[in-house]
């Protein structure tokens, strides 16, 4: 049956398209709670993810050299992506120096994982700087930098409202681990 | 006695009774003569020599399905001079037989009356009994002891005769499998609607999914009809049995193309399943199988004027799922009802409601989570109404609703209001109108939450806003008996669409023809065009995209067929199509239906991080062993499980707004002996090729199947014992460029055996019940659906093996 249910699905592709954002709808129960610095990972986690997407509709594919693009955000606002993108086809990794300038940049995230879900709107410039790795002979070693990022939105689920006024961010990831402090706070995400 | 022979054909094979004239008596000594010449003539002092009418040809009236018991009706028929029937009218309406009685003497054929050697015309009486072909299945062979000289042959005899005599379909209409033929085909688990999967001219999306492309067109563009009221969907989740219970089903029609007037709205065929008319008799049926029981009964009351019916279904394949797969829940149900009541001789008023439940969901550890849940329910309230022998008018109101849950809380629903008048009406001894006119309104509520989308999938959600779409149609055609060999239907249907502030009008002629070669050969064609409003590509309940972007579909279908009956109850026709399908919402067929790569240690250049499949968008040509030089690579960090946007919302996005045009054409085959004979068959085949053109480029469609075959074989094995087995065989679907087999255009074929076995017991004249074990795919084979390529290199895509056994418990009375 389970063959079965992947051939249903197969043909319901498109139909379950517009529904793979991500888990599942009912209150989950007995759900433990998210403290303070639970929130905070995971606004940081928003804040790289947000870049990532930002990353991928601008710059992926386009010639190396000196960029200046804009792109709409998922749930409204905008991201502004100027700097300089090289690669290094011998080691498949692309060698950033960019800064992102979010304006109301506002995205979304539903997972199973309730640390994994948020709902967010950025304001502010990133820095970002270093190696964006594509194949195992490299790695991602990348650094970013913000003096004033605002995040408002909703992290969590069951949700909770998240909002951090204007403040420093500090962050660098190595692989897939990202670490360092928002607003003097220090936090850690896997992503 | 003039119908003495038929008599003796009729206990042989068991159809109906039949007609006996008590008409020369009444002719002579009861019936005035209605020419003035003939009371003229009764006035002369010597009496009239008075030689009445006398029957020409075979007079059998096929058994309505469905009905019970025996019945014998009293027709009053009016025949002309020249030994046609004017009028038939039955003298007391016993439902089902006396409509079928009527219709059915009015192509009678008489030599005329005479009075004194001058032909009169007369008005005579006459007697039509009918006896049940029941129980549907072969007995065991009547042992001798216990045959009754007057005990009619096997049962199955009489179903193949009431099929062949009672066959005068729509020459647009692929051939016509009764429900005791059904039964015996593997399969489909005695699913009426399950046949279509082996008419031919239809394309499985894949082995076991109740969706198919119809002479080229998407399972989208296939209307499903019951009883003239549109359903979204016919079958349950998954590889699920049909919506209805077997039991109600007269008969499943498919319409490949060039479909009469009364159909449209859908530019790929048509698929319309009549239930059984009320039955006069207490009857019922049950079922109970490995994952699903169902059970229907009828009964009349008030003396035969009304008739109620109650069916349904229900599966606890969830039950089962939990043993195999604790994280998998599957659902469904169905039921129906329907209450008739004859409010006079001419006039009858009935009440049909139906209506299907689906849930496929998966359990988490804290909740249960929609994936896909569907429901719908239609109430039918119908007026009908007889003019005279001339003709019927029916008038009728549905209300209903559709509804789609989808994973995150999103749902669509659909409130439908429809009335609609639909007339058959005798022009004269030639021509026949058939018309009608239909209003649907649909009210759309949507909510798809589009926030969290990934931007293509936004767009996507955005074409489905709510809003309240209306139909309004009408259509009429003329069924012309020109010559005894040569049948013309002219017809034309308008409809216009309104949705979301915007309007389109499609205007369809439709053309058949039928010529008779001889006594054993048809030809028939059929040609039409017929629009659609943009449709989502498999139906979906409330799944209508809204506001008519891009216009109506459309599609210019002709076909030509031969028909020949082989006699030895074996018929072969074959059928060369041609369809041109214009503004085509195809996503299926424009969307690579295949992940296409790279080979192994190359990189897929064009692939955007965060897709979880990490596939490529299908051109071999962008592979690369590492991202091509002077190019931005992706940023992959975190992998997969982001909504970004991703390869596959692009293409379907892409594919979602694409129109596209198209052909398809082919050569179908279908030689069929009756299932229900001792040794019956069939052999379905398909040749057929399907293109479409969009974004300026023409290639194959992409569930483009060359080859599809299916054949049966049916067995009695005597002592109630019946087997079967059906083996199916169709071409791979097109294979976009692989990097690693260049030499390859199509994925491997697919071909799969099952098994039908049935013992069956006659409790007694009225009381039936047997065993049936049956078995989809034997053979374990899988199917390959596309390929998959990642860094590690190209692997084929294969789903399943689908293979189903059910071994289950069938009865009725």
């Amino acid at each position: 049956m389970r063959s079965m249910k992947r051939t249903f699905g197969a043909a319901t592709v498109l139909a379950l398209a517009v529904a793979c954002g991500g888990g599942g709808s009912s209150a989950p129960a007995a759900v433990p709670t998210c403290d303070a610095a639970c929130q905070d990972a995971i606004a940081i986690r928003a804040l790289r993810e947000t870049l990532k997407l930002a990353f991928n509709l601008t710059l992926q594919g386009k010639p190396v050299g000196r960029h200046d693009e804009t792109v709409a955000c998922p749930l409204g606002g905008s991201v502004h992506v100027v700097g300089e993108a090289t690669s290094n086809p011998a080691q498949g990794a692309t060698n950033v120096d960019l800064v992102y300038e979010l304006q109301g940049c506002t995205y979304t995230l539903k997972d199973d994982d309730p640390k994994q879900t948020y709902s967010m709107s950025l304001v502010g410039n990133v820095e970002q700087k270093g190696v964006i790795a594509v194949q195992p002979t490299s790695t991602t070693a990348l650094g970013f930098r913000s003096g004033s990022v605002s995040f408002k939105g909703s992290v969590y689920n069951p949700s909770i409202a998240y909002e951090q006024a204007a403040c420093a961010v500090v962050l660098q990831q190595d692989g897939n681990k990202l670490s360092g402090t928002l607003c003097g706070r220090t936090g850690t995400v896997d992503l | 006695m003039l119908l003495a022979s038929d008599a003796r054909r009729r206990r042989k094979s068991l159809l109906v009774g039949l007609a006996t004239v008590l008409g020369s008596a009444v002719a002579q000594g009861q019936a005035p003569p209605l020419a003035p010449a003939a009371s003229t003539a009764a006035k002369t002092l010597a009496p009239p020599v008075m030689v009445p009418p006398k029957l020409v040809g075979d007079p059998t009236v096929p058994y309505p399905e469905g009905a019970a018991g025996d019945a014998s009706v009293v027709l009053t028929l009016t025949i002309d001079k020249e030994g046609v029937v004017e009028s038939a009218k039955a003298d007391v309406a016993q439902e089902p037989f006396s409509s079928r009685a009527e219709r059915a003497a009015l192509a009678f054929r008489f030599e005329p009356a005479t009075r004194d050697g001058t032909k009169v015309a007369v008005r005579i009486r006459m007697v039509l009994d009918f006896h049940p072909p029941r129980p549907p299945e072969p007995p065991p062979p009547p042992e001798p002891a216990k045959t009754a000289p007057a005990k009619p042959a096997p049962r199955s005899e009489a179903v193949e005769e009431v099929q062949v005599r009672g066959a005068r379909g729509e020459p647009s209409r692929t051939a016509t499998l009764s429900r005791a033929e059904v039964r015996q085909i593997p399969g489909t688990f005695g699913d009426p609607f399950r046949a279509i999967e082996i008419m031919p001219g239809v394309t499985p999306i894949v082995s076991g999914l109740p969706f198919f492309f119809v002479r080229g067109a998407p399972p989208g563009n296939v209307g499903y009809y019951l009883d003239g009221v549109r359903v979204p969907y016919l079958f349950h989740v998954g590889a699920g049995p049909s919506v209805v219970h077997p039991g109600l089903i007269d008969r499943v029609d498919l319409y490949s193309g060039g479909y009469p007037a009364r159909y449209g709205r859908y530019s790929g065929g048509i698929v319309a399943g009549e239930t059984l008319p009320q039955s006069t008799k207490l009857r019922g049926e049950y079922n109970v199988r490995a994952f699903d029981a169902g059970a229907l009964v009828e009964a009349p009351f008030a003396g035969g004027k009304g008739n109620v019916l109650l069916g349904g279904r229900y599966s606890y394949t969830a039950a089962i799922l939990t043993l195999l797969s604790s994280a998998t829940i599957l659902d469904y149900w169905d039921y129906q009802a329907r209450v008739a009541y004859d409010l006079g001789r001419d006039d009858r008023l009935s009440v049909f409601a139906f209506g299907a439940y689906d849930f496929l969901g998966e359990k988490t550890a804290t909740e249960t989570l929609t994936l896909f849940g569907t429901e719908f329910h239609r109430v039918d309230a119908r007026f009908d109404h007889k003019l005279g022998n001339e003709g019927a008018i029916r008038t009728a109101v549905t209300l209903g609703i559709d509804r789609t849950r989808l994973q995150n809380d999103r749902f669509l629903r659909d409130r439908l209001l429809g009335t609609r008048t639909e007339l058959t009406y005798r022009l004269g001894k030639v021509a026949t109108l058939r018309a009608g006119a239909d209003v649907q309104m649909d009210r759309y509520d949507i909510e798809l939450n589009g926030g969290d989308l990934s931007p293509s999938n936004a767009n996507i959600a955005n074409a489905f806003p709510s809003r309240t779409d209306l139909a309004l149609g009408a259509r009429a055609d003329l069924v012309l008996a020109i010559a005894p060999t040569f049948d013309l239907t002219p017809g034309v249907r308008v409809d216009l669409f309104t949705s979301d502030g915007q309007s389109a009008l499609g205007v369809d002629p439709r053309l058949q023809s039928r010529v008779k070669a001889g006594s054993r050969v048809q030809l028939l064609s059929a040609l039409g065009l017929a629009h659609q409003p943009p449709s989502f590509v498999i139906p979906v309940p409330g799944f209508q995209p809204g506001g008519l972007r891009g216009g109506l579909q459309k599609a210019l279908q002709e076909s030509f067929g031969v028909e020949v009956d082989l006699g030895g109850n074996t018929t072969v026709t074959a059928t060369v199509f041609h369809n041109a399908f214009f503004d085509m919402s195809d996503a299926l067929s424009v969307t690579t239906p295949q992940v296409n790569g790279c080979p192994p240690g190359a990189f897929p250049a064009d692939t955007i991080a965060g897709d979880p499949g990490r596939q490529p968008t299908g051109n071999g040509s962008r592979c690369s062993p590492r991202f091509p030089s002077g190019q931005v690579g992706p940023d992959r960090s975190g992998g997969g499980g982001q909504a970004s946007q991703t390869t596959g919302d692009t293409q379907n996005a892409r594919a979602f707004e694409t129109r596209a045009s198209g052909s398809a054409y082919g050569f179908e085959l279908f030689l069929k002996r009756k299932l229900t004979s001792r040794i019956g068959g069939f052999v379905s085949y398909t040749l057929s090729r399907s293109t479409r053109t969009a974004n300026n480029a023409t290639f194959i469609a992409s569930f483009d199947r060359t080859h599809v075959l299916n054949a049966a074989v049916a067995f009695d094995l005597g002592r109630n014992w019946r087997a079967g087995a059906r083996g199916t065989f169709y071409t791979g679907l097109p294979k976009a460029p692989d990097p690693t087999n260049p030499a390859a255009t199509r994925l491997d074929p697919f071909y799969k055996v099952d098994l039908r076995l049935e013992k069956r017991w006659q409790l007694n004249q009225r009381f039936w019940i047997s065993a049936v074990a049956e078995w989809v795919n034997v053979t374990f084979n899988k199917e390959s659906i596309g390929t998959n390529c990642t860094l590690n290199g190209c692997v084929e895509q294969k789903v399943g093996p689908v293979t189903i056994p059910s071994i289950g418990v069938e009865g009725g009375f």
